[in-house]
């Protein structure tokens, strides 16, 4: 092997250019040729980008400097008032961040770690394992119904399931969804629940993993444990960075389940931020303060992303061939 | 032969450690199983329950009578458009926008991750920026530029910007492709192939869990998906099955609920065959591939 | 600066397809395209599209597409349009919004079409239609009246001994008879809805005898907040005896009119608006035995009760076809034949000759409903002009999240809770 060591540390899409940098120096009258055949590949994306995405964006970046109305489509131009109102002057402004940042904290980490140990568990060619699959994915298809809705203020509902378990476990009754302290708990565990997408990528990937690579480990007598610790768990951690960095950005735009369970009560705990945001745009048709909210949003998940890219180049393998 | 006639505690052992260990296996996934399948189990008896037993019998999982006439009456829809329609329009749209999804990302996928230009990391990070939005708050500017296009009251504004592909899908495929030894690549360029040949003979064999994956996803997200539908599709005629179900429950008005819940069960099924049957090639494609070639 | 000229653009586009259109259909008499939306549920959207199906079958040269949601998604959908400049021509709209709508001028008044004799309201008596005058213009025609009531279920005032309350009763009557209840039945007296959300704030000044807001709508028109304060402390004092469901225990508990406690039998009152009534009463099935009440009022006080749109239909300043959309309005406040099968789904008809031509077909609950709009008619305040500007903002972001809920969950106390949101509301008043 030419290339020293496992993976390529780098961050970011420059991954992608050290990646085949190895390529580039064998191949260097290559680049120009490179660049065009490069933009003819990701054209779709760029102009699908330049043609509907762009000016929304630009437009939602004005309005946040802006006191626009949205019935009216009428604004003009505030400055820095909606970001000064925001952090000095809205009560409700700080318990949407706070109530957001506890649910992230939580709810990310605990599906990760559940969808890969149940991923774990359903790679294996025992039979009926398929049905398996199918039926720990189902609760992630019923996703954000007026289903679940109903379903989980009934669970967790005074007379409801949850109840009738922590009685026998002798506990008191609890008013799980009126409650301000375990309310957001059961949004979170709504989440953990739907672990199905993350499940089914971790899958993906463990189908990826060559079997030369076990059966290699095998022969050096590894347990199982080591198996998974030396090679799953490495050749994993490009599927586990994407489902991290995804889970970390749908986390923060957490709508449906606690538009329609909980409507961010009480006492705003579960109050997340795209909900407020929602409800500042098209309720209160402040268009501009909604747009200059989630351009904060924006910059807290970038900030984080960015970071998430840096400490990647400490344990995220880029290609099979490890030491 | 031998074996049948000696005498070998040590494999009985096994043999016996072998058995405990499968029942344990399927104990336990019997049991996350009915965890997980308690939510459709609970549908489907509401689905069936008499309007007034849907509420007060609302943890039992079997109906004390079947109504199967809640099934009809969700079906026939609202003022003659049945549900027969609403399928249909969301076959037309999860079908369509998930193959220009899949086929776009993938492209784009490799585009970012194998080949090498100027400017890559920068787009890849415009790419990822995009998601960060709300899409609430670009929803309307979206609209003014479809409205501007005339594109309203058609599935244009819905499928043609799939065309571009979805970033969720790029990255995941990126993340699969950069799994791929690149020794693959660089012995089919010395056999002269191009970067579309590679693309075409290497990668995509070797991304069908990736993209299978992503196809089972896009289906169900585009099914489900009912903020575009609503604001884009104003004929009911047009309207897709998330949209009309719920067209059905208002918080203010008698809600039928033995029917909403009847056309939920309804349309959870193709998703649920989608998954069924995209699955055997998430299995499919290591048999395949492999890494032998 | 992209958005002035922007929608400067899409009118200009509008308005030149639109000439290009009206000219076409001039020229060739085809048959006129009218959008009609509303929110509502699958029995609601089947009665509607009936009536539209007998009004092109009289009118041949309308052709009616319709849209339709649930309240929810309504709004979504209508703001979106209403910024692309697209509304349909017939809306329906509700009191808490018409006044932001129509301040922003994107209604057109009613009242030409009402001088003109397109909309005829010969048989309409002005209180049931007073709710949609915003600066003394009609932007929206009531499609049924509405008032609030306590719902009574009659059966547990006998099996707890108490007699009815006086129709004139107050909040003082009303805490008494509760702890009664309470006491002799072992359930809560009242369930939910809160007892404090924000329209009860509103009729309770308006019992007190001013207008909740000033007249150029820049502050509260009212400078006692005594009357709040002692309402929540009663509301507090009646909540920690159990005599009425906390707020907690409301949130716990599951939505919509099946899951509401005078249906489950685990509470004797309700308060609801009285179009509501019929989904609570199909909800709680046959043999229960439910009477609607005049809302109590303070001591000394005028009634707490005043005559509310349930909702509107309105027509947007963008519509061309205004007169048809009239003729439409009109149709469905009107037509015999359309309201039988409307049949007050949406509220009891402002029309008085509908009204008499649905009763003898009512069932016992439908002729509670109508009866006790007309005892509310008979004593009530006038009510209110529409909300301000800012309204809703003061109610999602202010009542509710900064004094109701804290106050109720005990985390400030009732005068902390007040103060903060006089301030915080007169300062969004202050913008008007």
């Amino acid at each position: 092997m030419t290339e020293p060591a496992a993976a390529v540390p780098a961050s970011g899409a420059e991954q992608v250019a050290l990646q085949s940098r190895g390529l580039a120096r064998r191949k260097s009258k290559d680049f120009k040729r490179n660049n065009l055949v490069g933009y003819l590949f990701i054209s779709p994306w760029l102009i699908g980008f330049f043609l509907f995405a762009l000016v929304p964006i630009l437009m939602s970046l004005w309005l946040a400097f802006t006191n626009f109305d949205l019935l009216s489509g009428r604004g003009e131009f505030i400055g820095l008032a909606n970001f000064e109102r925001m952090f000095f002057q809205d009560i409700r402004y700080g318990r949407s961040l706070s109530a957001t940042f506890k649910y992230v904290a939580f709810s990310v980490p605990l599906r990760l770690i559940f969808a890969l140990a149940v991923a774990m568990l359903l790679n294996t060619k025992r039979r009926g394992v398929y049905w398996f699959r199918a039926a720990y994915y189902i609760p992630s298809i019923i996703g954000g119904s007026v289903a679940v809705a109903v379903m989980w203020r009934q669970l967790f509902g005074s007379q409801g399931v949850i109840n009738a378990i922590t009685a026998l476990v002798g506990f008191e009754p609890v008013n799980w969804l009126g409650n301000p302290q375990t309310a957001i708990w059961t949004l979170i565990l709504l989440a953990v629940w739907q672990f199905g997408s993350p499940m089914l990528i971790f899958l993906a990937g463990l189908r990826q993993i060559p079997s030369e690579m076990y059966e290699a480990a095998e022969i050096d007598g590894a347990s199982s444990w080591a198996k998974f610790r030396h090679v799953t768990l490495p050749l994993l951690t490009p599927i586990i960075f994407f489902n991290l960095i995804m889970q970390l950005i749908s986390g923060f735009k957490v709508f449906t389940q606690a538009f329609v369970v909980t409507s961010g009560g009480p006492l705003d705990t579960t109050l997340f931020y795209t909900l407020y945001v929602y409800g500042r745009a098209f309720s209160n048709f402040q268009m501009g303060y909604a747009a200059a909210m989630s351009w904060i949003l924006l910059l807290i998940i970038a900030v984080l992303t960015a970071i998430a890219f840096r400490l990647s180049d400490r344990w995220v393998f880029y290609e099979t061939k490890e030491g | 032969m031998g074996q049948a006639l000696t005498f070998d505690p040590y494999k009985q052992q096994r043999q016996r450690e072998k058995l405990l260990r499968t029942i344990i296996y399927y104990a336990g996934v019997l049991l996350l199983a009915a965890f997980m399948l308690y939510p459709v189990a609970w549908l489907v008896a509401s689905s069936l329950k008499a309007p007034d037993e849907i509420w007060t019998n609302v943890s039992s999982l079997i109906p004390q009578a079947m109504r199967f006439e809640n099934y009809a009456e969700g079906w026939a829809g609202f003022g003659g458009i049945t549900f027969a329609t609403f399928f249909r329009n969301s076959f037309i749209h999860a079908g369509i926008g998930t193959l220009f999804t899949v086929v776009s990302s993938a492209v784009v996928a490799y585009g970012f991750a194998r080949v090498r230009f100027r400017g890559s990391s920068f787009w890849f990070s415009v790419m990822l920026l995009t998601i960060m939005l709300p899409p609430q708050i670009l929803m309307i500017p979206q609209y003014i530029i479809f409205n501007r296009l005339n594109w309203i009251n058609t599935f244009l504004p819905l499928l043609i910007p799939r065309l571009g592909g979805d970033v969720f899908f790029i990255f995941m495929i990126v993340q699969f492709i950069r799994g791929i030894p690149i020794e693959l690549d660089e012995a089919a360029m010395i056999d002269g192939c191009s970067k579309a040949g590679i693309f075409f003979r290497i990668i995509l064999p070797q991304i069908t869990p990736a993209l299978v994956t992503a196809a089972i996803f896009s289906f169900y997200w585009t099914w489900e998906d009912f903020l575009g539908p609503l604001i884009y599709l104003s004929d009911p005629n047009l309207y897709t099955v998330s949209l009309a179900l719920r067209a059905f429950a208002d918080t203010g008005s008698v809600t039928n609920w033995g029917a909403v819940f009847a056309m939920l069960t309804l349309s959870l099924v193709p998703v649920i065959l989608i998954f069924v049957f995209f699955q055997r090639y998430l299995v499919e494609g290591i048999a395949t591939t492999g890494l032998k070639g | 600066m992209a958005r002035p000229k922007l929608r400067l653009l899409t009118i200009f586009v509008l308005t030149a397809l639109l000439l290009a259109l009206g000219t076409a259909v001039l020229a060739q008499d085809e048959p006129v395209e009218l959008r009609v939306v509303w929110w509502g549920s699958q029995s609601r959207h089947d009665r509607t599209i009936e009536v539209i199906e007998m009004y092109e079958a009289q009118n041949p040269n309308v052709d009616i597409v319709y849209e339709f949601a649930n309240f929810t998604d309504y709004w979504t959908l209508v703001n979106t349009q209403a910024a692309g400049g697209d509304l349909a021509c017939v809306m329906q709209h509700d009191y808490a919004y018409l006044a932001e709508w129509a301040e922003r001028g994107l209604l057109q008044p009613l009242d030409p079409y009402v001088e003109q004799g397109i909309i005829d309201l010969s048989n309409v008596d002005e209180s049931f239609i007073a709710g949609g005058r915003v600066d003394g213009l009609l932007y929206g025609l009531s499609l049924g009246s509405n008032s609030q009531a306590i719902i009574l279920d009659v059966d547990k005032f006998e099996e707890a001994g108490v007699d009815l309350p006086d129709p004139q009763w107050t909040w003082a009557d009303f805490e008494a008879i509760a702890r009664e209840l309470h006491d002799a039945l072992g359930i809560y007296a009242y369930g939910s809805p809160s007892l404090g959300d924000d329209q009860i704030w509103t009729s309770l000044i308006l019992a007190h005898g001013t207008n909740p807001f000033n007249e150029d709508n820049t502050g509260f028109g009212y400078d006692d907040d005594g009357p709040i304060i002692e309402h929540f402390k009663m509301l507090l004092r009646l909540q920690e005896d159990g005599v009425i469901m906390s707020l907690e225990e409301m949130a716990q508990s599951a939505e919509g009119p099946e899951n509401s406690p005078i249906v489950t039998g685990d509470a004797a009152m309700q308060y609801q608006w009285s179009n509501q009534v019929v989904a609570i009463t199909s909800a709680a099935g046959e043999g229960r035995n439910f009477r609607l009440w005049h809302m109590p009022r303070p001591e000394g006080g005028r009634p707490a009760n005043y005559l509310k749109p349930s909702m509107f239909f309105s027509i947007p300043t963008n519509c061309e076809h205004g007169e048809i959309a009239a003729d439409f309005i009109n149709f469905f406040t009107n037509d015999l034949e359309a309201n039988e099968v409307l049949f007050a789904e949406r509220g009891v008809p402002i029309s008085s000759e509908v009204r008499e031509h649905l009763r003898p077909m009512l069932d016992a609950i439908g002729q509670e409903t109508f009866d006790f709009l007309e005892r509310v008619s008979a004593d009530s305040s006038p009510i209110f002009p529409p909300n301000p500007p800012g309204y809703n903002d003061i109610r999602n972001n202010v009542w509710l999240p900064l004094f109701h809920d804290p106050v109720l969950y005990g985390q400030i106390s009732v005068e902390e809770g007040v103060a903060l949101f006089r301030a915080e509301a007169e300062a969004i008043l202050s913008q008007n």
